[in-house]
Protein backbone atom coordinates (compact mmCIF):
# COMPACT_ATOMS: atom_id res chain seq x y z
CA UNK A 1 0.00 0.00 0.00
CA UNK A 2 1.40 3.37 -1.04
CA UNK A 3 0.99 6.13 1.51
CA UNK A 4 2.04 8.79 -0.94
CA UNK A 5 1.96 9.09 -4.74
CA UNK A 6 5.59 10.16 -4.65
CA UNK A 7 6.56 6.53 -4.74
CA UNK A 8 4.78 5.89 -8.05
CA UNK A 9 6.96 6.78 -11.04
CA UNK A 10 4.83 7.48 -14.08
CA UNK A 11 7.52 8.15 -16.66
CA UNK A 12 11.15 9.12 -16.87
CA UNK A 13 12.71 12.25 -18.37
CA UNK A 14 16.50 12.32 -18.82
CA UNK A 15 16.95 9.66 -16.24
CA UNK A 16 14.74 11.39 -13.71
CA UNK A 17 11.57 9.64 -12.81
CA UNK A 18 8.47 11.82 -12.85
CA UNK A 19 6.26 10.59 -10.05
CA UNK A 20 2.49 10.54 -9.87
CA UNK A 21 2.45 13.58 -7.58
CA UNK A 22 3.94 15.76 -10.27
CA UNK A 23 1.68 14.27 -12.91
CA UNK A 24 -1.48 14.81 -10.86
CA UNK A 25 -0.30 18.31 -10.03
CA UNK A 26 0.02 19.02 -13.72
CA UNK A 27 -3.42 17.57 -14.22
CA UNK A 28 -4.88 19.89 -11.62
CA UNK A 29 -3.06 22.79 -13.24
CA UNK A 30 -4.37 21.80 -16.64
CA UNK A 31 -7.94 21.47 -15.37
CA UNK A 32 -7.89 24.84 -13.62
CA UNK A 33 -6.18 26.63 -16.48
CA UNK A 34 -8.25 24.94 -19.15
CA UNK A 35 -11.52 25.72 -17.40
CA UNK A 36 -10.44 29.31 -16.91
CA UNK A 37 -9.39 29.71 -20.55
CA UNK A 38 -12.61 28.17 -21.84
CA UNK A 39 -14.86 30.25 -19.62
CA UNK A 40 -13.02 33.55 -20.07
CA UNK A 41 -12.21 33.04 -23.76
CA UNK A 42 -14.88 35.33 -25.14
CA UNK A 43 -15.29 37.57 -22.13
CA UNK A 44 -16.40 41.04 -23.15
CA UNK A 45 -18.31 43.66 -21.17
CA UNK A 46 -21.04 43.84 -23.79
CA UNK A 47 -21.64 40.07 -23.72
CA UNK A 48 -23.99 38.92 -20.97
CA UNK A 49 -22.27 36.46 -18.59
CA UNK A 50 -23.20 32.81 -19.03
CA UNK A 51 -23.67 30.41 -16.14
CA UNK A 52 -20.04 29.19 -16.13
CA UNK A 53 -18.71 32.70 -16.09
CA UNK A 54 -21.15 33.50 -13.31
CA UNK A 55 -19.85 30.50 -11.35
CA UNK A 56 -16.25 31.63 -11.77
CA UNK A 57 -17.20 35.19 -10.83
CA UNK A 58 -18.94 33.90 -7.71
CA UNK A 59 -15.88 31.83 -6.76
CA UNK A 60 -13.44 34.67 -7.34
CA UNK A 61 -15.62 37.22 -5.56
CA UNK A 62 -16.12 34.86 -2.62
CA UNK A 63 -12.37 34.41 -2.27
CA UNK A 64 -11.88 38.15 -2.61
CA UNK A 65 -14.54 38.74 0.04
CA UNK A 66 -12.86 36.36 2.47
CA UNK A 67 -9.52 38.05 1.93
CA UNK A 68 -11.05 41.50 2.37
CA UNK A 69 -12.56 40.40 5.67
CA UNK A 70 -9.17 39.25 6.93
CA UNK A 71 -6.76 41.75 5.44
CA UNK A 72 -6.75 45.36 6.46
CA UNK A 73 -5.04 46.24 3.18
CA UNK A 74 -6.80 44.47 0.32
CA UNK A 75 -4.21 43.54 -2.30
CA UNK A 76 -5.00 41.87 -5.57
CA UNK A 77 -1.66 39.97 -5.40
CA UNK A 78 -2.91 38.37 -2.21
CA UNK A 79 -5.94 37.18 -4.16
CA UNK A 80 -3.69 35.65 -6.79
CA UNK A 81 -1.64 33.82 -4.18
CA UNK A 82 -4.23 32.71 -1.65
CA UNK A 83 -6.87 32.09 -4.30
CA UNK A 84 -4.55 29.86 -6.22
CA UNK A 85 -3.69 27.97 -3.06
CA UNK A 86 -7.36 27.41 -2.32
CA UNK A 87 -8.30 26.42 -5.87
CA UNK A 88 -5.36 24.06 -6.23
CA UNK A 89 -5.95 22.32 -2.91
CA UNK A 90 -9.71 22.04 -3.21
CA UNK A 91 -9.48 20.76 -6.79
CA UNK A 92 -6.92 18.18 -5.76
CA UNK A 93 -9.04 17.06 -2.86
CA UNK A 94 -12.37 17.05 -4.73
CA UNK A 95 -10.94 14.89 -7.50
CA UNK A 96 -10.30 12.21 -4.88
CA UNK A 97 -13.70 10.78 -5.73
CA UNK A 98 -12.45 10.00 -9.24
CA UNK A 99 -11.32 6.37 -9.35
CA UNK A 100 -7.56 6.10 -9.63
CA UNK A 101 -6.99 9.70 -8.62
CA UNK A 102 -4.20 10.24 -6.16
CA UNK A 103 -4.58 13.67 -4.54
CA UNK A 104 -1.28 15.53 -4.79
CA UNK A 105 -2.05 17.03 -1.42
CA UNK A 106 -1.68 13.55 0.04
CA UNK A 107 2.02 13.96 -0.63
CA UNK A 108 4.08 15.60 2.08
CA UNK A 109 6.37 16.92 -0.63
CA UNK A 110 3.47 18.86 -2.18
CA UNK A 111 2.18 20.23 1.12
CA UNK A 112 5.74 21.10 2.10
CA UNK A 113 6.18 22.88 -1.21
CA UNK A 114 2.97 24.83 -0.63
CA UNK A 115 4.03 25.62 2.95
CA UNK A 116 7.43 26.76 1.73
CA UNK A 117 5.67 28.97 -0.80
CA UNK A 118 3.70 30.54 2.05
CA UNK A 119 6.84 30.91 4.17
CA UNK A 120 8.54 32.71 1.29
CA UNK A 121 5.49 34.77 0.41
CA UNK A 122 5.05 36.09 3.96
CA UNK A 123 8.35 37.99 4.08
CA UNK A 124 8.00 39.05 0.46
CA UNK A 125 4.56 40.58 1.09
CA UNK A 126 5.77 41.99 4.41
CA UNK A 127 8.86 43.62 2.91
CA UNK A 128 6.81 44.88 -0.01
CA UNK A 129 4.32 46.46 2.35
CA UNK A 130 6.41 47.68 5.27
CA UNK A 131 9.93 47.73 3.87
CA UNK A 132 12.82 45.47 4.86
CA UNK A 133 13.54 47.28 8.10
CA UNK A 134 9.96 47.38 9.18
CA UNK A 135 9.44 43.74 8.44
CA UNK A 136 12.60 42.59 10.24
CA UNK A 137 11.73 44.81 13.17
CA UNK A 138 8.48 42.90 13.54
CA UNK A 139 10.53 39.88 14.65
CA UNK A 140 11.81 41.88 17.60
CA UNK A 141 8.44 42.81 18.89
CA UNK A 142 7.47 43.31 21.60
CA UNK A 143 11.18 43.05 22.61
CA UNK A 144 14.37 41.72 21.14
CA UNK A 145 14.15 38.79 23.49
CA UNK A 146 11.27 37.51 21.37
CA UNK A 147 13.43 37.32 18.21
CA UNK A 148 14.29 33.61 18.41
CA UNK A 149 10.77 32.72 19.43
CA UNK A 150 9.29 34.67 16.57
CA UNK A 151 11.65 32.93 14.13
CA UNK A 152 10.75 29.54 15.58
CA UNK A 153 7.08 30.47 15.42
CA UNK A 154 7.43 31.46 11.80
CA UNK A 155 9.04 28.16 10.88
CA UNK A 156 6.62 26.12 12.96
CA UNK A 157 3.72 27.80 11.23
CA UNK A 158 5.00 26.53 7.90
CA UNK A 159 5.57 23.07 9.27
CA UNK A 160 2.12 22.97 10.82
CA UNK A 161 0.57 24.06 7.54
CA UNK A 162 2.29 21.28 5.66
CA UNK A 163 1.70 18.55 8.20
CA UNK A 164 -1.97 19.50 8.80
CA UNK A 165 -2.90 19.35 5.16
CA UNK A 166 -0.86 16.29 4.44
CA UNK A 167 -2.08 14.41 7.47
CA UNK A 168 -5.75 15.10 6.84
CA UNK A 169 -5.72 14.27 3.17
CA UNK A 170 -3.38 11.33 3.39
CA UNK A 171 -5.23 9.81 6.31
CA UNK A 172 -8.53 10.14 4.53
CA UNK A 173 -7.14 8.46 1.43
CA UNK A 174 -5.50 5.71 3.46
CA UNK A 175 -8.60 5.06 5.52
CA UNK A 176 -10.70 4.93 2.36
CA UNK A 177 -8.24 2.47 0.85
CA UNK A 178 -8.26 0.28 3.95
CA UNK A 179 -12.06 0.29 4.14
CA UNK A 180 -12.20 -0.53 0.47
CA UNK A 181 -10.46 -3.79 1.28
CA UNK A 182 -12.62 -4.53 4.31
CA UNK A 183 -16.08 -3.47 3.14
CA UNK A 184 -15.93 -2.53 -0.51
CA UNK A 185 -19.59 -1.56 -1.03
CA UNK A 186 -20.67 0.88 1.67
CA UNK A 187 -17.97 2.35 3.85
CA UNK A 188 -15.73 3.67 1.02
CA UNK A 189 -18.65 5.80 -0.20
CA UNK A 190 -19.17 7.25 3.25
CA UNK A 191 -15.47 7.84 3.67
CA UNK A 192 -15.22 9.47 0.24
CA UNK A 193 -18.04 11.84 1.24
CA UNK A 194 -16.20 12.53 4.46
CA UNK A 195 -13.02 13.00 2.46
CA UNK A 196 -14.74 15.58 0.27
CA UNK A 197 -15.86 17.51 3.32
CA UNK A 198 -12.43 17.26 4.86
CA UNK A 199 -10.79 18.30 1.62
CA UNK A 200 -12.94 21.44 1.34
CA UNK A 201 -12.32 22.32 4.97
CA UNK A 202 -8.60 21.78 4.68
CA UNK A 203 -8.36 23.85 1.52
CA UNK A 204 -10.24 26.63 3.26
CA UNK A 205 -8.06 26.39 6.38
CA UNK A 206 -4.81 26.35 4.43
CA UNK A 207 -5.77 29.35 2.30
CA UNK A 208 -7.19 31.29 5.23
CA UNK A 209 -4.09 30.68 7.37
CA UNK A 210 -1.83 31.72 4.53
CA UNK A 211 -3.87 34.88 4.13
CA UNK A 212 -3.71 35.55 7.86
CA UNK A 213 0.05 35.11 7.94
CA UNK A 214 0.58 37.37 4.98
CA UNK A 215 -1.88 39.94 6.30
CA UNK A 216 -0.11 39.94 9.65
CA UNK A 217 3.17 40.57 7.91
CA UNK A 218 1.77 43.39 5.82
CA UNK A 219 -0.32 44.99 8.58
CA UNK A 220 0.83 48.23 10.15
CA UNK A 221 2.55 47.79 13.56
CA UNK A 222 -0.36 49.33 15.47
CA UNK A 223 -2.95 47.38 13.52
CA UNK A 224 -4.58 44.47 15.33
CA UNK A 225 -3.07 41.13 14.30
CA UNK A 226 -5.30 38.29 13.26
CA UNK A 227 -5.13 35.27 15.50
CA UNK A 228 -4.03 32.02 14.03
CA UNK A 229 -6.83 29.57 13.54
CA UNK A 230 -6.34 25.85 13.73
CA UNK B 1 6.54 9.48 5.09
CA UNK B 2 9.44 11.33 3.54
CA UNK B 3 9.94 14.51 1.64
CA UNK B 4 11.21 14.38 -1.91
CA UNK B 5 12.90 17.73 -2.21
CA UNK B 6 12.94 17.54 -5.97
CA UNK B 7 9.20 17.14 -5.88
CA UNK B 8 9.05 20.02 -3.42
CA UNK B 9 11.03 22.23 -5.80
CA UNK B 10 8.91 21.08 -8.70
CA UNK B 11 5.76 21.79 -6.72
CA UNK B 12 7.00 25.28 -5.87
CA UNK B 13 7.71 25.89 -9.53
CA UNK B 14 4.39 24.39 -10.53
CA UNK B 15 2.58 26.50 -7.99
CA UNK B 16 4.22 29.67 -9.21
CA UNK B 17 3.33 28.73 -12.77
CA UNK B 18 -0.24 28.03 -11.68
CA UNK B 19 -0.40 31.39 -9.95
CA UNK B 20 0.70 33.07 -13.15
CA UNK B 21 -1.68 31.02 -15.28
CA UNK B 22 -4.68 31.69 -13.08
CA UNK B 23 -3.74 35.33 -12.83
CA UNK B 24 -3.53 35.47 -16.59
CA UNK B 25 -6.60 33.39 -17.47
CA UNK B 26 -8.86 33.59 -14.43
CA UNK B 27 -8.45 36.43 -12.00
CA UNK B 28 -7.62 39.25 -14.37
CA UNK B 29 -10.29 38.47 -16.98
CA UNK B 30 -12.91 37.89 -14.32
CA UNK B 31 -12.02 40.92 -12.22
CA UNK B 32 -11.49 43.12 -15.25
CA UNK B 33 -14.82 41.92 -16.60
CA UNK B 34 -16.50 42.70 -13.30
CA UNK B 35 -14.82 46.09 -13.17
CA UNK B 36 -15.84 46.78 -16.76
CA UNK B 37 -19.39 45.69 -16.06
CA UNK B 38 -19.53 47.79 -12.92
CA UNK B 39 -18.15 50.71 -14.89
CA UNK B 40 -20.71 50.04 -17.60
CA UNK B 41 -23.48 49.81 -15.02
CA UNK B 42 -22.23 53.02 -13.46
CA UNK B 43 -22.20 54.72 -16.85
CA UNK B 44 -25.64 53.39 -17.64
CA UNK B 45 -26.94 54.53 -14.27
CA UNK B 46 -25.40 57.94 -14.84
CA UNK B 47 -26.88 57.98 -18.32
CA UNK B 48 -30.20 56.78 -16.91
CA UNK B 49 -30.01 59.52 -14.31
CA UNK B 50 -29.21 62.06 -17.01
CA UNK B 51 -32.06 60.75 -19.17
CA UNK B 52 -34.33 60.78 -16.16
CA UNK B 53 -33.35 64.37 -15.45
CA UNK B 54 -33.98 65.23 -19.09
CA UNK B 55 -37.29 63.39 -18.96
CA UNK B 56 -38.29 65.18 -15.77
CA UNK B 57 -37.25 68.47 -17.32
CA UNK B 58 -39.23 67.65 -20.45
CA UNK B 59 -42.18 66.60 -18.31
CA UNK B 60 -42.01 69.85 -16.36
CA UNK B 61 -41.75 71.79 -19.61
CA UNK B 62 -44.63 69.81 -21.05
CA UNK B 63 -46.78 70.38 -17.98
CA UNK B 64 -45.94 74.08 -18.06
CA UNK B 65 -46.88 74.16 -21.73
CA UNK B 66 -50.14 72.36 -20.97
CA UNK B 67 -50.85 74.76 -18.11
CA UNK B 68 -50.04 77.70 -20.37
CA UNK B 69 -52.29 76.36 -23.11
CA UNK B 70 -55.02 75.62 -20.60
CA UNK B 71 -54.69 79.09 -19.12
CA UNK B 72 -54.68 80.58 -22.62
CA UNK B 73 -57.74 78.57 -23.57
CA UNK B 74 -59.51 79.63 -20.41
CA UNK B 75 -58.45 83.20 -21.07
CA UNK B 76 -59.78 83.02 -24.63
CA UNK B 77 -62.96 81.39 -23.38
CA UNK B 78 -63.35 84.07 -20.72
CA UNK B 79 -62.71 86.77 -23.30
CA UNK B 80 -65.20 85.24 -25.72
CA UNK B 81 -67.67 84.81 -22.87
CA UNK B 82 -67.25 88.45 -21.88
CA UNK B 83 -67.66 89.52 -25.48
CA UNK B 84 -70.75 87.34 -25.82
CA UNK B 85 -72.19 88.73 -22.61
CA UNK B 86 -71.45 92.27 -23.72
CA UNK B 87 -73.00 91.54 -27.11
CA UNK B 88 -76.00 89.97 -25.44
CA UNK B 89 -76.35 92.94 -23.09
CA UNK B 90 -76.05 95.30 -26.03
CA UNK B 91 -78.62 93.36 -28.01
CA UNK B 92 -80.95 93.17 -25.04
CA UNK B 93 -80.45 96.85 -24.34
CA UNK B 94 -81.11 97.71 -27.98
CA UNK B 95 -84.14 95.46 -28.07
CA UNK B 96 -85.36 96.95 -24.81
CA UNK B 97 -84.84 100.45 -26.15
CA UNK B 98 -86.58 99.56 -29.40
CA UNK B 99 -89.38 97.94 -27.43
CA UNK B 100 -89.69 100.97 -25.18
CA UNK B 101 -89.63 103.26 -28.22
CA UNK B 102 -92.24 101.15 -29.91
CA UNK B 103 -94.30 101.10 -26.73
CA UNK B 104 -93.92 104.86 -26.41
CA UNK B 105 -94.85 105.26 -30.07
CA UNK B 106 -97.80 102.96 -29.60
CA UNK B 107 -98.80 104.87 -26.46
CA UNK B 108 -98.44 108.15 -28.31
CA UNK B 109 -100.36 106.78 -31.27
CA UNK B 110 -102.98 105.37 -28.94
CA UNK B 111 -103.20 108.69 -27.10
CA UNK B 112 -103.33 110.55 -30.38
CA UNK B 113 -105.91 108.14 -31.66
CA UNK B 114 -107.84 108.56 -28.44
CA UNK B 115 -107.63 112.32 -28.73
CA UNK B 116 -108.77 112.20 -32.34
CA UNK B 117 -111.45 109.75 -31.42
CA UNK B 118 -112.55 111.92 -28.52
CA UNK B 119 -112.54 115.06 -30.65
CA UNK B 120 -114.39 113.29 -33.39
CA UNK B 121 -116.76 111.81 -30.89
CA UNK B 122 -117.27 115.20 -29.30
CA UNK B 123 -117.85 116.73 -32.68
CA UNK B 124 -120.19 114.02 -33.79
CA UNK B 125 -121.92 114.02 -30.43
CA UNK B 126 -122.28 117.77 -30.48
CA UNK B 127 -123.55 117.66 -34.04
CA UNK B 128 -125.99 114.93 -33.15
CA UNK B 129 -127.04 116.80 -30.04
CA UNK B 130 -127.55 119.98 -31.95
CA UNK B 131 -129.39 118.15 -34.73
CA UNK B 132 -131.62 116.50 -32.15
CA UNK B 133 -132.21 119.81 -30.46
CA UNK B 134 -133.07 121.43 -33.73
CA UNK B 135 -135.36 118.63 -34.71
CA UNK B 136 -137.01 118.39 -31.29
CA UNK B 137 -137.44 122.14 -31.10
CA UNK B 138 -138.80 122.32 -34.62
CA UNK B 139 -141.09 119.33 -34.10
CA UNK B 140 -142.38 120.44 -30.75
CA UNK B 141 -142.59 124.21 -31.16
CA UNK B 142 -142.10 124.87 -34.84
CA UNK B 143 -139.12 127.15 -34.17
CA UNK B 144 -135.53 127.03 -35.28
CA UNK B 145 -132.71 126.73 -32.75
CA UNK B 146 -131.08 129.98 -33.83
CA UNK B 147 -134.42 131.66 -33.59
CA UNK B 148 -134.83 130.54 -29.99
CA UNK B 149 -131.26 131.45 -29.14
CA UNK B 150 -131.67 134.92 -30.59
CA UNK B 151 -134.95 135.25 -28.72
CA UNK B 152 -133.34 134.14 -25.52
CA UNK B 153 -130.39 136.48 -25.94
CA UNK B 154 -132.66 139.34 -26.83
CA UNK B 155 -134.73 138.63 -23.73
CA UNK B 156 -131.64 138.73 -21.49
CA UNK B 157 -130.05 141.84 -22.94
CA UNK B 158 -132.23 144.45 -21.19
CA UNK B 159 -131.35 143.03 -17.81
CA UNK B 160 -127.66 143.19 -18.61
CA UNK B 161 -127.74 146.55 -20.37
CA UNK B 162 -125.98 148.46 -17.58
CA UNK B 163 -123.23 145.87 -17.26
CA UNK B 164 -122.77 145.75 -21.03
CA UNK B 165 -122.53 149.50 -21.30
CA UNK B 166 -119.80 149.55 -18.65
CA UNK B 167 -118.02 146.75 -20.39
CA UNK B 168 -118.31 148.42 -23.79
CA UNK B 169 -116.66 151.59 -22.62
CA UNK B 170 -115.50 153.46 -25.71
CA UNK B 171 -115.87 150.47 -28.01
CA UNK B 172 -117.88 151.53 -31.09
CA UNK B 173 -119.26 148.16 -32.07
CA UNK B 174 -120.64 144.90 -30.84
CA UNK B 175 -119.68 141.74 -32.64
CA UNK B 176 -122.07 138.82 -32.92
CA UNK B 177 -120.40 135.58 -33.95
CA UNK B 178 -122.32 132.51 -35.07
CA UNK B 179 -121.38 129.21 -36.64
CA UNK B 180 -123.59 129.83 -39.65
CA UNK B 181 -124.88 133.10 -40.86
CA UNK B 182 -128.14 134.16 -39.13
CA UNK B 183 -131.17 134.81 -41.24
CA UNK B 184 -131.75 138.49 -42.04
CA UNK B 185 -134.81 138.80 -39.83
CA UNK B 186 -132.99 137.37 -36.86
CA UNK B 187 -130.02 139.63 -37.50
CA UNK B 188 -132.35 142.63 -37.66
CA UNK B 189 -134.21 141.57 -34.51
CA UNK B 190 -130.98 140.97 -32.60
CA UNK B 191 -129.36 144.18 -33.80
CA UNK B 192 -132.42 146.12 -32.71
CA UNK B 193 -132.37 144.59 -29.27
CA UNK B 194 -128.62 145.32 -28.90
CA UNK B 195 -129.03 148.91 -29.96
CA UNK B 196 -131.87 149.29 -27.47
CA UNK B 197 -129.56 148.17 -24.74
CA UNK B 198 -126.54 149.99 -26.11
CA UNK B 199 -127.86 152.91 -28.18
CA UNK B 200 -124.55 154.30 -29.58
CA UNK B 201 -123.03 151.08 -30.76
CA UNK B 202 -122.80 149.46 -34.12
CA UNK B 203 -123.67 145.74 -34.48
CA UNK B 204 -121.66 143.59 -36.78
CA UNK B 205 -122.36 139.90 -37.58
CA UNK B 206 -119.73 137.39 -38.48
CA UNK B 207 -119.40 133.61 -38.72
CA UNK B 208 -116.90 131.16 -37.29
CA UNK B 209 -117.07 127.57 -38.54
CA UNK B 210 -115.16 126.34 -35.53
CA UNK B 211 -117.50 127.86 -33.08
CA UNK B 212 -120.12 125.81 -31.31
CA UNK B 213 -123.71 126.32 -32.55
CA UNK B 214 -125.27 129.39 -30.92
CA UNK B 215 -124.04 132.95 -30.73
CA UNK B 216 -121.41 134.95 -28.90
CA UNK B 217 -121.69 138.65 -28.29
CA UNK B 218 -118.51 140.61 -27.72
CA UNK B 219 -118.72 144.15 -26.53
CA UNK B 220 -115.44 145.79 -25.57
CA UNK B 221 -113.88 143.52 -23.03
CA UNK B 222 -117.09 141.64 -22.30
CA UNK B 223 -118.31 138.49 -23.95
CA UNK B 224 -121.68 136.83 -23.64
CA UNK B 225 -122.36 133.42 -25.07
CA UNK B 226 -125.42 131.41 -25.82
CA UNK B 227 -124.01 128.25 -27.32
CA UNK B 228 -124.36 124.52 -26.96
CA UNK B 229 -120.68 124.22 -26.06
CA UNK B 230 -121.42 123.72 -22.37
CA UNK B 231 -123.90 121.02 -23.27
CA UNK B 232 -121.50 119.23 -25.57
CA UNK B 233 -118.94 119.53 -22.79
CA UNK B 234 -121.50 117.87 -20.57
CA UNK B 235 -121.95 115.20 -23.22
CA UNK B 236 -118.18 114.71 -23.29
CA UNK B 237 -118.14 114.36 -19.51
CA UNK B 238 -120.94 111.84 -19.68
CA UNK B 239 -119.11 109.82 -22.32
CA UNK B 240 -115.88 109.88 -20.34
CA UNK B 241 -117.75 108.84 -17.20
CA UNK B 242 -119.39 106.03 -19.13
CA UNK B 243 -116.03 104.97 -20.57
CA UNK B 244 -114.43 105.00 -17.14
CA UNK B 245 -117.36 103.12 -15.66
CA UNK B 246 -116.95 100.50 -18.34
CA UNK B 247 -113.16 100.35 -17.90
CA UNK B 248 -113.16 99.83 -14.13
CA UNK B 249 -114.37 96.19 -14.24
CA UNK B 250 -111.84 95.48 -16.94
CA UNK B 251 -109.12 96.99 -14.84
CA UNK B 252 -110.27 95.02 -11.81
Amino acid sequence: MQLTPDEMIVFTIAGYGVNATIVFTWAVMAILTGASVIVTWNLRPDVPPNRWRTVLEAIVLTIQGQIDEISAQPDRRLLYFSGTLFLFIITSNMLAIVPGWQPPTASLSITAGLALSVLVAVPLFGIGSRGLGGYLHSYMEPSIIMLPFNIIGEVSRGISLAIRLYGNVMSGAVIAAILLGVAPFFFPVVMDMLGLLTGVIQAYIFAILATVYISSATAAPDAPNEQEQT
Amino acid sequence: MSIDWITVAAQIANFLVLVWLLKRFLYRPILDGIDAREQQIKQRMEEAGRIRAQAEEAEARHEAEIARLKAGREGVLAEVRDEAEAERDALLSGARERLEAEQAAREAARADEACRFAADLELRGASALVALLRKALNDLSGEALEQRIVARAAGRLPAMAVDLAEAAGDSPEAIVTTQDALPEDLQTQLAQQIREALPDITVRFQTDADQSPGLILRVGGAQLGWTVASYTDGLQSMLEDAHKARGVPDAA
